[in-house]
């Protein structure tokens, strides 16, 4: 490779890098601006952005509600993706792949038809707009990340473990539940901090789904249509840092489980 | 999976023979139990009945809760009106998609996302190329990692707080403007915001890392040795990248560019948010039908079956196409 193809490439990379971090990172400065008025330059700080944000009843609700949202949506997704998992991996059965096509069809419908087909099926079980009907649209729409990642970790189960655990007089109940579950942890812990930011980040279901009640993400778009304000960057840099938080505690651990294991 | 109904369940754990059998652990206790055993016998019978069990509800499932939502929209794109009025029975009609072929204002924001989308999933893959090849040739193996997780924050912030960030780096007051300014290259900031070239940076924004992941685990796992031969053998470095390393990533551009297209016909927040009214996106059309009491439901539903159809059907054919490419290089 010459030099000069070299020197372009990591200049990409470089501005790849900045492109991705600058805008976040100018929003969370922009929350400490001391004036209503977004935009540069910024000539005095302040926290009372983040001490309002705190003291916000409303946000705090939400903040609330969103995250309840998120904990039973990732519980159902966890359960039925496994579950699924179970079923389809090593395993050979009549109509294996057309379980395999729908396990995966909600990862590859657009955001806004999902949202919308789950408007219309919502209705169709009289189920009313609110939080039922975002946490099964949540927990549909992430099954199948859940069920892929379940699926790559049990292929690499030995079947000799569950073979002798069998020997010893286990029945397929409790084999799964002592030997095949525990092998699962590492990739359980990371599908289910996914699903959870997944869920908790979702707009576009939770807006068409919702009732009175708004959502995190939801409440930060209504606030942004009537105008920026440096209070919507503290509850988003609130977010950014959790978000952030969570991700990579839950990238640390299961790859250290997985060493482990 | 072998079955043996007849072996004795639930005996203790093999690493406790020693303790005396009142004080086994609850793992034995529960599987020496009368009443689970008589359960277990039932449940596992026949292997039959155990696959049964297993499979009965994510059949289910994946039926209702998948599928059902989607044939639910195209049952709702042939009613006459929705709900049904109270009367007469549901007639079924085509009128929903006559409506989309006769009245020109619903096929240009439907043509426009098609070709934004297709347009933004071809820049997106120009400008993750390149890092992803940086990124698993020309970095060390422990720093890949590192990187790797950084790349992944912005990716886990949802899609308002990062069209949000967007809207900070390009208004009219923005962190482009100013630097613009100062840099003496503008003296009015230039409106960014609203245009095609808003919504386009903040598209790419939220979807490069659909495009950057499946590129770099498709560029690493191709091995140094193949360049290197093909070096050997005079290969300059444009006919290397061309004749080695592009086709066999043409999986990774394959999956990555399905992903950004589906996904970025699918963003509604974004557009409302940094698009103005000459980038109206089909997603705000159809979402239009959705605001409004039940009866234009028909149509909204008929709108996304057309988008759904589609935006499949170009992903499908772009699929093909890079399969039959694929299997080129491989003979």
């Amino acid at each position: 490779m010459t030099r000069s193809t070299r020197i372009m490439l990591s200049v990409i990379f470089w501005a790849f890098l900045v492109y991705l971090f600058v805008p976040l990172i100018l929003m969370i400065v922009m929350g400490f601006k001391d004036s209503k008025f977004i935009g540069f330059p910024i000539r005095s700080w302040t926290l009372q952005w983040y001490l309002g944000v705190l003291q916000d009843g409303q946000v705090l609700r939400t903040f609330t509600y969103s995250t309840l949202i998120a904990v039973s949506s990732t519980v159902v997704s966890l359960i039925m993706g496994t579950w699924i998992a179970v079923l389809l991996e090593g395993r050979k059965f009549f109509g294996r792949a057309v379980i395999l096509a729908l396990t995966l069809l909600p990862a590859i419908v657009p955001g806004v038809i999902s949202a919308i087909s789950f408007r219309i099926f919502a209705r169709f079980l009289e189920i009313e707009p609110g939080m039922l009907a975002i946490v099964l649209s949540h927990a549909v729409h992430n099954v199948p990340f859940v069920a892929l990642v379940v699926m790559a970790r049990l292929s690499s189960l030995p079947q000799s473990h569950i073979e002798a655990a069998r020997d010893l007089g286990a029945d397929p109940l409790i084999a799964f539940l002592r030997v095949t579950l525990p092998y699962l942890r590492p990739a359980l812990i990371g599908a289910a901090v996914f699903c959870l930011l997944l869920s908790f980040d979702d707009f576009v279901r939770s807006y068409f789904l919702g009732g009175y009640e708004p959502t995190l993400p939801v409440l930060i778009f209504a606030k942004l249509r009537s105008g920026m304000s440096p209070e919507i960057n503290a509850i988003s840099t609130v977010v950014l840092i959790l978000t952030a938080v969570l991700g990579l505690w839950a990238e640390r651990s299961s790859r250290k489980m997985q060493k482990g294991a | 999976m072998t079955d043996s109904p007849t072996s004795p369940v639930g005996a203790p754990p093999s690493n406790t023979p020693a303790r005396p059998q009142g004080r086994a652990t609850l793992w034995g206790r529960l599987g020496t139990s009368p009443g689970y055993q008589r359960m277990v016998r039932f449940l596992f019978a026949s292997p039959r009945r155990q696959f049964w069990l297993l499979a009965a509800f994510p059949i289910f499932w994946v039926f209702f809760t998948h599928l059902g939502p989607i044939l639910q929209m195209l049952n709702v794109s042939f009613m006459e009106s929705y709900p049904p009025s109270v009367n007469n029975s549901q007639a079924y009609t085509l009128a929903s998609y006559e409506r989309f072929f006769q009245e020109p204002i619903y096929r240009m924001p439907f043509l426009r996302t098609l070709v934004f989308a297709s347009v933004l999933t071809f820049a997106t893959l120009l400008i993750t190329y390149p890092v992803a090849y940086v990124l698993a040739r020309h970095v060390k193996r422990d720093n890949q990692m590192i990187l790797l997780l950084l790349l992944l924050i912005p990716f886990w912030v949802g899609e308002i707080v990062r069209t949000y960030a967007i809207m900070i780096l390009l208004g009219n007051n923005g962190a482009l403007n100013l630097l613009l300014k100062t840099l003496g290259l503008i003296e009015r900031p230039i409106p960014f915001m609203y245009t095609g070239f808003s919504l386009s940076v903040g598209i790419i924004y939220l979807t490069a890392l659909y495009m950057l992941l499946p590129l770099y685990s498709a560029l690493e796992k191709i091995p140094a040795s193949y360049s290197e031969a093909a070096a050997d053998l005079g290969a300059g470095a444009w006919t290397r990248f061309r004749r080695v390393t592009l086709p066999l990533s043409l999986e990774g551009i394959s999956s990555g560019a399905t992903l950004v297209f589906l996904i970025s016909t699918g963003y509604y927040a974004t557009p409302v948010l940094l698009g103005g009214p000459s980038t109206t996106v089909f997603a705000e059309t159809v979402a239009g039908f959705f605001h409004v009491a039940g009866d234009e439901w028909p149509t909204g539903a008929a709108f996304s079956v057309l988008m759904l159809l589609t935006a499949l059907m170009i992903t499908g054919a772009f699929m093909r196409v890079m399969k039959y490419l694929s299997a080129r290089v491989v003979k």
